[in-house]
């Protein structure tokens, strides 16, 4: 087998049609659902059709039973990955695990959230993520704790801010209050193109110099050199990838196989909030529509706020408030963002004016996990910190009306693909189970099989992972990574692409469960030790779901059932 | 946490009641704060892939085991999501269920209402056998109760069911719920295999779970969380 890389998807951009047209997608009323749900599945058979490397080198789907995916899965991470250097991630299973100890743990986390989010972010540097890595696989004792944080810190804040000249010393948490929002705000409100220009004017002088040395210093230079080497190699490949995203974007009308592309393998996060909204067709492509598009948008939500709670709190449909109510305080509990006031207000009405224009479905619970990715994403086009610690209430009341129009509009698109996850019986979720069943069955048959002989039903555990797309499994900054690729994808991906990633996921804990009884089986599942999991891991379960789609797609005699 | 690989008896135990009446007390000896700010504004150290409070999705998983007359009694629990629209989904685990614990919110009125709804659940889909117990969870909200303890007990006894006040704070007064609907449950199978059992000698294994189930001896057994 010859794994092709995955973001060369050829045929990603000849579907312009369903995403340029800006007209169409001004009504999103309940139920366009169904009018639009022939047009995803046609745009699947024909890009699967129009996929040449994939169904040629894999033509015969039945003649490659894959008993274990690990085999193949590393071909893939080389072929797919190797423009980030595969090799100098350990085995994941010589990554200690620290016991949760205080002190150490507040450090790493933020650390961890910091490089994560900015780890493409700048397009420049994965310094965080590789230091760590060294570290790691060293077995250096000595970076950690104080050290990374002294290290990575500046540089994190340094990558969010983005001034080169921005003082290494203070730390991310002071910056959390209204110093962090950007000072063009207003502009990007307008439109979002506007801040990355302003951010890529700020750009220059590349502040490339200054991290190569600040990283030398921090351990002997001859220890170094080529890992430098390698990791200024690296950078000047994201930068270059980051160019091309930018000339992408900055076209005066987006070209959106282009973009689809480029997407696949991850987009730089302060490019994110632009490049979803253009995937979704919420954003039009063409430059001059955006302004009166956007403000349409949301002064279009924003009636329909007023008119969902004109009669006020009586006159809301109270069960499906009363059930909003009580997901909205435990949605992302513990994290900062999501306990604020504003946020919760906010994140409220998203969810009641969705559902009372579904009635179909209404709010199901696990639509409140949905919202947060946007949410975050749109609100760090405005901010320079983590918007996991943000303060909600600090935004001026307009940027925050537009994140919230903004989430609740991309949240309708997603959820127009998913709908019948939703309404009564769930019969999208029914589906898909069923589908993944077979699909395992195919693929790892000793696994397909085991979890027969201990009555584990994919039912058991696979319904949340359809339910909440895998976001009770995997951190937001994973789902936020994973949803790149699925907006990339099209919009039946996250009922189709999921079903194959969902499998891939499974599958790559297979040796451990097949030594595991029924109870061992489901508290694994339950709890998934994903707690580590970085866009590299995420990259690869694309990747596999990537091959199991290409292979299986086109082969749907192979489902017993529909 | 190692629940220990062999066991006499197995039940299967479901858990019902309204969304947020804090059902999910079964997997966390972490308090229930969901819906307290502060406290939770105090521990964000911790790791965010905790659920402890995060909406049940379907039907989640948990075990407990106690000893009952030398006996090691292990129950499966199956958490359910309270939610109408996953009823399609979670009413299918009633089936073999020989237990079931019936949450309700002392704090809430409504969700002591929707009591009687949840039994009519139980006789539509459950065995008709099956032990019920109703807890008043959050017990710890005195200044909030709006559902009077004598109240409830007089319903239960009426129903048929028994009663107890939990509160997820108080983590020994769960146990003892677990403890309680366990032991009749196995009082209640111990007689019957008395009664049926012409030799008078007890079944090894006594698993009258139906549905998911070990069948067996956990091969290895405390693998889980």
């Amino acid at each position: 087998m010859n794994p092709r890389s995955p973001p060369a998807r050829p045929h990603i951009g000849l579907h312009l049609s369903r995403f340029s047209s800006t007209a169409d997608w001004g009504e999103d009323d309940a139920w366009d659902s169904t009018s639009d749900s022939e047009s995803p599945r046609q745009s699947t058979l024909n890009s699967s059709r129009n996929r040449p490397t994939a169904s040629s080198t894999i033509s015969a789907p039945k003649a490659v039973p894959r008993n274990s995916s690990s085999s193949s899965s590393s071909t893939l991470a080389f072929s797919y990955t190797h423009l980030q250097a595969p090799s100098s991630y350990p085995p994941k299973d010589s990554i200690p695990q620290e016991a949760p100890k205080n002190g150490w743990t507040i450090v790493r986390t933020s650390h961890s959230r910091n490089t994560s989010q900015s780890k493409l972010e700048s397009g420049s540097i994965q310094k965080g993520v590789d230091l760590d890595r060294y570290a790691r696989e060293n077995g250096d004792t000595d970076v950690e704790g104080d050290m990374i944080l002294g290290d990575l810190e500046p540089e994190a804040s340094d990558l969010v801010v983005d001034a080169p000249n921005a003082p290494p010393t203070h730390t991310s948490k002071a910056k959390h209050n209204v110093a962090s929002i950007r000072t063009d705000a207003d502009d990007i409100v307008i439109d979002p193109l506007n801040g990355i220009k302003n951010r890529e004017r700020q750009r220059e002088p590349s502040p490339v110099p200054s991290k190569s040395s600040n990283l030398t210093n921090s351990r002997p230079l001859s220890e170094n050199r080529e890992k430098n080497e390698k990791l200024l190699r690296e950078r000047s490949i994201r930068t270059n990838r980051r160019h091309k995203f930018v000339d992408c974007l900055s076209s005066q009308d987006v070209n959106i196989g282009e973009l689809r592309k480029l997407a696949w393998a991850g987009i730089p996060g302060d490019l994110r909030p632009m490049a979803w909204q253009l995937l979704l067709g919420y954003l039009p492509l063409p430059t001059p529509l955006r302004a009166t598009t956007l403000e349409r948008k949301r002064g279009e939500y924003q009636n329909m706020v007023e008119l969902a709670f004109a009669r006020g709190r009586e006159g809301l449909d109270q069960q499906i408030w009363h059930q909003i109510e009580i997901d909205v305080p435990r949605t992302r509990p513990g994290v900062r963002l999501w306990m604020h006031e504003k946020t919760q207000r906010s994140l409220e009405r998203i969810l009641y004016v969705w559902a009372i224009r579904h009635p179909a479905s209404g709010y199901v619970q696990g639509i409140n996990d949905l919202v947060t990715p946007f949410f975050q994403v749109f609100l760090s086009a405005y901010i320079d910190s983590d918007p996991e610690e943000f303060d909600t209430s600090l935004l001026p009341s307009h940027v925050l009306s537009a994140i919230e129009a903004d989430s609740f509009w991309c949240l309708s698109r997603l959820l127009d693909g998913i709908q019948d996850n939703y309404i009564f019986a769930q019969p999208g979720i029914q589906r898909s189970v069923r589908r993944m069943a077979e699909l395992v069955a195919r693929i790892d048959a000793p696994l397909s099989s085991h979890l027969e002989s201990q009555n584990v039903e994919f039912m058991q555990f696979a319904f949340r992972w359809m339910n909440c797309l895998l976001m009770r499994e995997i951190s937001v900054q994973n789902t936020i990574r994973m949803w790149d690729t699925y907006l990339a994808e099209g919009p039946d991906a996250f009922s189709q692409f999921h079903l194959y990633v969902c499998s891939a996921f499974l599958v790559r804990w297979s040796e451990k469960l097949r030594t595991m009884d029924f109870q061992g089986i489901i508290m694994f599942l339950q709890s998934l030790p994903t707690q580590d999991w970085g866009d590299h891991e995420i990259e690869m379960l694309l990747s596999e779901a990537f091959v199991l789609n290409s292979i299986w797609h086109n082969a749907q005699s192979h489902f017993n059932g529909r | 946490m190692a629940e220990g690989s062999n066991y006499d008896y197995l039940f299967k135990v479901v858990l019902i009641g309204d969304s947020g009446v804090g059902k999910s007390f079964s997997k966390y000896t972490q308090p229930y704060q969901s819906c307290c700010p502060t406290a939770v504004l105090s521990r964000f150290t911790r790791n965010e892939f905790n659920l402890e409070s995060k909406s049940t999705i379907g039907v989640e998983f948990a075990t407990r085991s106690i000893n009952v007359d030398g006996k090691t009694v292990k129950a499966q629990i199956w958490d359910t999501a309270g939610q109408e629209r996953y009823r399609a989904i979670t009413s299918a685990y009633y089936r073999g269920a020989v237990g079931a614990l019936l949450v309700y919110d002392i704090a809430k009125q409504a969700t002591y209402a929707n009591v009687t709804r949840w039994l009519k659940e139980l006789r539509d889909h459950a065995d008709s056998n099956i032990v019920i117990m109703l807890v008043g969870n959050k017990s710890d909200l005195k200044h909030l109760r709006a559902v009077p303890t004598d109240e409830a007990k007089a319903f239960s006894a009426e129903n048929g069911l028994s009663f107890i006040e939990t509160s997820a704070l108080d983590a020994s007064n769960v146990e003892s719920a677990f403890q309680t609907i366990l032991t009749d449950i196995y009082r209640i199978v111990s007689s019957k295999s008395l009664e049926s059992s012409t030799s008078n000698i007890e079944p090894p294994k006594a698993s009258i779970s139906v549905g998911p189930t070990v069948d067996n001896n956990a091969q290895q057994g405390g693998k889980c969380c």
